[in-house]
């Protein structure tokens, strides 16, 4: 009986090991093709050394791959658009300037815009309650969804409990990689939760806000918020290079996106890992740089909303816990050793960005990188990190 | 399209096992197979169901104390987990064991553990190496892992406590470290189908 039984397992292991390691997927070079104009891409610019320096230096760290846009409105120069490093490891393939990449919740900057120009056209106010939009189905058991406003949601004054910090969530989302999770799978990791405080009464970042968000704008156009990111957003800015996930979740030429696990600069690929934020306003943009410079110039230079829904958007807030940081409605300002910064960053699972300015200096800043977790978020993504890219910048 | 290849450590696994099972066969401890599906959930969260991470088990144990209704017993055992998207991993775990044994041959069965956990990434992996990421081979990553198991038991023939039986057990296991500055510790469960034969 024990032979037989150890002949079982290793029947059973010689199986499972068969089918052990797999290599990443072959992709042609051409695949990552992609076009930006010389006016817009700018290799002339004079401070084009001193950038580039910059973008091989994070790279020289291990960064796997960076695409940066940088503009100064004190000169007459225009955006310049860089990269370095890789698109695509196994393949080795170079990125471009003109590559695209996920942007995870930097989008919660373009739902806000999205929200603030249907209160313009009165077609909702930003006191409303966020219940007169929504379904109970959609805000059953979560604390706080009936007696929170609009523009609560977008300050994350709400109080609701934010899913993504879930440990449930967190482990089954890692438990099975390749899930697409719709928006009600999402939220009720949030239902039964209890809220972190009275609506209006403090400050706690919740993605679960956000995706109220995106169902109040389909229930206000009666269309996919997606859709209406694109006919409000995306074409009148002519952002060529934006799209959103829902619409193609892993678009062939996007970016590989790799993961730093164990923090030992050792980066495993996770280009399909991100299927949580593929149908929700709090994250599944896929852009690049220069498309999130356009659209936050455009927002600055109240082209894309109203000078006064700008001066709402930017009517700052500080949590109890922390003085300094200011949330506004979809957009933060940050304190750097070089002034305020009006930020949004977001990351998904191998990728990460940021899109900011500088408002004393008239300069924007935007990046996205094809790698995060471990060591490589202290290269792009945490306070000290964005800090030595502006010193870069300003010099 | 995905190339498969076999693993440069598939035959030290043989090799492992081969050693690690031979005194079970020349001995008269009892020995344990089992197999299981490995999943990330909290501790006492109920089984998952999908996707499925296999796994299978073989040990034995030392029996410490029996009586007509209790039993405390230590176990090792050595299991090979397959995680199809992270890794695959060869563990090696010592069990304190204790069965409450009902009528007709049932057992509620309860421990705890401790154990060591190797993996090897089952993806490629790019190490960065002075200025550049390329292709490394793997030589995997080290684990602690402490566990807790609760499950039910019963014997092919209900009067003899010496006899085969057949047994479901749920795992609760921490794997320490997982992802330094990320997530520290990762919380597992294996749920366990298996057999114990004299």
């Amino acid at each position: 009986m024990k032979t037989t039984c150890i002949r079982t397992l290793l029947v059973l292991s010689t199986i499972l090991n068969s089918c052990a390691v797999s290599e990443d997927e072959i992709v042609k070079e051409s695949t990552y093709d992609c076009f930006m104009s010389d006016n817009t891409s700018n290799q002339g610019h004079p401070k084009h050394v001193q950038y580039q320096a910059l973008l091989d230096e994070l790279v020289g760290k291990g960064v796997p791959g960076i695409m940066m846009t940088i503009f100064d409105g004190n000169d007459n120069e225009g955006p310049w658009s860089g990269a370095s490093g890789m698109a695509d490891l196994k393949n080795r393939v170079s990125m471009k300037n003109c590559n695209i990449s996920r942007v995870g919740s930097t989008v919660k900057m373009f739902t806000a815009v999205t929200v603030l120009q249907l209160a313009e056209e009165g077609k909702l106010n930003l006191d409303d309650l966020a219940s007169q939009y929504l379904s109970d189905e959609t805000m059953a058991g979560i604390e706080n969804a009936h007696e929170a406003t609009v523009r609560q949601l977008l300050e994350h004054s709400s109080g609701i409990y934010n899913y993504i910090i879930n440990p449930h969530f967190q482990t089954a989302s890692l438990n099975d990689l390749l899930k697409v999770w719709k928006p009600n799978e999402l939220l009720d990791y949030a239902r039964g939760k209890n809220a972190n405080f009275e609506p209006g009464t403090d400050l706690d970042y919740s993605n679960t806000n956000y995706i109220f968000l995106g169902e109040i704008i389909e229930d206000i156009e009666g269309k996919p918020f997606y859709k209406v990111f694109e006919e409000r957003i995306f074409n009148p800015l002519d952002l060529a290079f934006t799209q959103f996930a829902a619409e193609s979740p892993v678009p062939k030429n996007i970016v590989r996106g790799y993961i730093d696990l164990y923090s030992k600069l050792e980066v495993v690929e996770s280009t399909y890992y991100s299927g949580w934020d593929y149908y929700t306003a709090d994250g599944g943009l896929i852009s690049n740089p220069y498309d999130l410079y356009v659209f936050l110039r455009s927002i600055m230079e109240h082209s894309i909303i109203s000078e006064k829904s700008f001066q709402i958007m930017t009517q700052w807030k500080s949590p109890s816990y922390d003085d300094d940081i200011h949330y506004g409605l979809g957009i933060f300002k940050m304190e750097t050793k070089f002034g305020d910064a009006y930020i949004h960053s977001g990351d998904a699972i191998g990728y990460a960005a940021t899109m900011l300015y500088l408002p004393k200096d008239d300069i924007y800043i935007s990046w996205a990188v094809n790698g995060n977790y471990g060591k490589i978020d202290a290269l792009t993504q945490e306070l000290e990190a964005m800090e030595h890219i502006i010193a870069n910048v300003i010099k | 399209m995905r190339n498969l290849k076999k693993p440069w450590f598939a035959k030290g696994l043989y090799i492992i096992l081969f050693f690690f099972l031979s005194p079970f066969v020349m001995a008269q401890s009892p020995v344990t197979v089992a197999v299981f599906n490995e999943s990330t959930s909290m501790p006492l969260s109920p089984p998952k169901i999908g996707p499925f991470h296999p796994g299978v088990l073989t040990g034995s144990d030392i029996t410490l104390y029996e009586s007509d209704r209790n039993k405390t017993y230590v176990s090792i055992n050595i299991s090979y987990t397959f995680h199809k998207k992270l890794y695959q991993a060869i563990t090696i775990g010592l069990n304190l064991g204790y069965d409450y044994k009902m009528a007709y041959g049932g057992s509620l069965k309860t421990g705890i553990g401790i154990g060591y956990m190797h993996t090897f990434p089952v993806r490629e992996i790019y190490s960065f190496q002075s200025t550049e990421y390329g292709l490394k081979k793997a030589k995997g990553n080290s684990r602690f892992i402490p566990s807790v198991s609760f499950g039910i038991g019963q014997r092919f023939s209900p009067n003899d406590f010496k006899s085969s039986e057949l047994f479901v057990q749920q795992q609760y296991w921490l794997e320490i470290p997982y992802s330094p500055g990320f997530i520290p510790n990762m919380s597992h469960a294996n749920t366990i189908l298996g057999a114990k034969f004299p």
